[in-house]
């Protein structure tokens, strides 16, 4: 059913679906991050059709539409689109990228979804995940990747580079791509941490002297924060503060 | 049709294009949402051609499409409270406004059954409008026919049928003899063939 809903959203895009059609689509949008970027872009693209049929109303209904206007009060700010049907309890993405800054994941399968994020992240570094002894783990990555609810943070780190999170909460897995921090001697290594309200442990350390890095997180569970810190050479116990990166999670 | 009366009229349109230099329809749409009447005004100004016209388009009845497109206008005073930027342009938020308001007023004629006379009519694609276009639109004008050309006959008959028209793609089906399923994919694959024309071409 849902690949059938899916093919949907061109007519959507539209208005070439009937009333219960687009209530389907609706919920589906609001459920695939992926669809939603789909059906954005290709809006973006239909009310270009609009320039075709540009005329110049009468003066008279300006008059009218200021008039109203001026007796019209205007809606509490709300969450949801005003003309999208009731979405389901289910939270909104949270965190969004800068729209269409996330190259069309839709199309990416495999490896090409890596390279995706890889694009994305700015990283052109040889791909860890890639080698051949850990099918398993880039085999995760690609789930992560792909997965309909999967939801993209990044933050900015302070000294440079960037810490970009794809999060899938279906999966309770998580993709975490740590790019061109500030540079470290080989007797510092960055470590990532998962931080939740009773506290912190660590994800990972990254080898020493390495400012770029992709590691899967198996297990999200209630971690609210993935962050970043710079520790001696293989990581600490507890993190040194103040983090260089910490990405918020949808909650 | 351009004598100096034409050329007057002009005027007003050129100001509106000055006007979107200063003020994007994203910055004027937030002022509305704070409840600035000038800047809807501003707004009205660069937004009233696009719905109006594309009211007058689909619904093919001018009297209607006054009515339609106050509604719309007003709509979107009334909801600019709600439009999110990172869900899409200031422009497309209007434009989809506009379309479905024009849409739903189509379907609920044909649901009076008044329809069926129209049907085979509204389908082509729209007449060049001399008097309506403007110097700043001709250009733009250019850009969409020329990214509709790059899709098949197909892919333009099914969307411009559907958008133009504001039929659904089951009636597309129909008018096309086409099957369904064809005509959803050909719908989606055109719309991306445009989608990458006029990204190229910004």
């Amino acid at each position: 059913m849902s690949t059938d809903v899916h093919t949907l959203i061109g007519p959507w895009v539209l208005d070439a679906v009937d009333d219960d059609e687009r209530r389907l689509v609706d919920e589906h949008l609001a459920a695939c991050v992926s669809c939603a970027q789909e059906a954005a872009e290709l809006r973006e693209a239909v009310w270009r059709l609009s320039d075709v049929t540009l005329a110049e109303p009468p003066a008279a209904l300006r008059e009218r539409v200021l008039a109203e206007v001026r007796r019209t009060r205007q809606e509490a700010p709300a969450a949801t689109e005003p003309d999208a049907a009731p979405r389901p309890a289910r939270r909104r993405p949270r965190l969004r990228l800068p729209r269409l800054h996330f190259p069309r994941l839709r199309l990416a399968v495999g490896a090409a979804a890596l390279a995706a994020v890889a694009a994305f992240a700015g990283i052109f570094a040889a791909w860890t995940v890639m080698r051949p002894e850990e099918p398993l783990e880039s085999e995760r990555m690609i789930a992560v990747l792909e997965a309909p609810d999967a939801e993209v943070a990044y933050q900015e780190a302070d000294g440079g580079g960037r810490v970009t999170v794809v999060a899938s909460e279906s999966l309770d897995d998580a993709v975490v791509v740590v790019s061109g921090l500030a540079a470290v001697d080989d007797d510092r290594s960055y470590q990532v941490w998962l931080v939740d309200e009773g506290g912190q442990e660590s994800a990972g350390v990254m080898d020493a002297g390495d400012s770029s890095a992709t590691m899967l997180i198996e297990g999200l569970g209630d971690t609210d924060l993935i962050g970043v810190t710079e520790e001696p050479a293989g990581g600490s116990t507890t993190p040194t503060l103040p983090m260089v990166a910490d990405v918020a999670l949808p909650a | 049709m351009f004598d100096t009366g034409a050329g007057a009229r002009r005027e007003p349109h050129l100001a509106a294009v000055a006007a979107t230099a200063a003020a994007s329809p994203e910055a004027l749409l937030h002022r509305t949402a704070l409840g600035e009447d000038e800047a809807f005004a501003s707004l009205y100004d660069l937004m009233a051609p696009r719905v109006y016209g594309l009211c007058v388009r689909v619904l093919r009845d001018p009297a209607q499409a006054e009515e339609v497109a106050q509604e719309v206008l007003v709509e979107v005073w009334r909801t600019a409270t709600r439009f999110d930027e990172r869900r899409g342009s200031a422009s497309a938020w209007i434009t989809t406004i506009a379309h479905r308001r024009a849409v739903d007023r189509v379907r609920s004629a044909q649901a009076a059954g008044d329809r069926e006379r129209r049907a085979a009519a509204s389908g082509a694609e729209p007449e060049y409008d001399t008097v309506a276009e403007t110097a700043a639109s001709r250009l733009e004008h250019r850009q969409v026919r020329r990214c509709l050309k790059t899709l098949t006959e197909l892919q333009r008959q099914a969307v411009t049928l559907a958008y133009y028209g504001g039929h659904t793609y089951r009636q597309v089906a129909t008018l096309l003899e086409t099957a369904v399923p064809t005509v959803k994919t050909r719908i989606r694959d055109g719309l991306a063939k445009l989608r990458d024309c006029l990204e190229v071409a910004r």
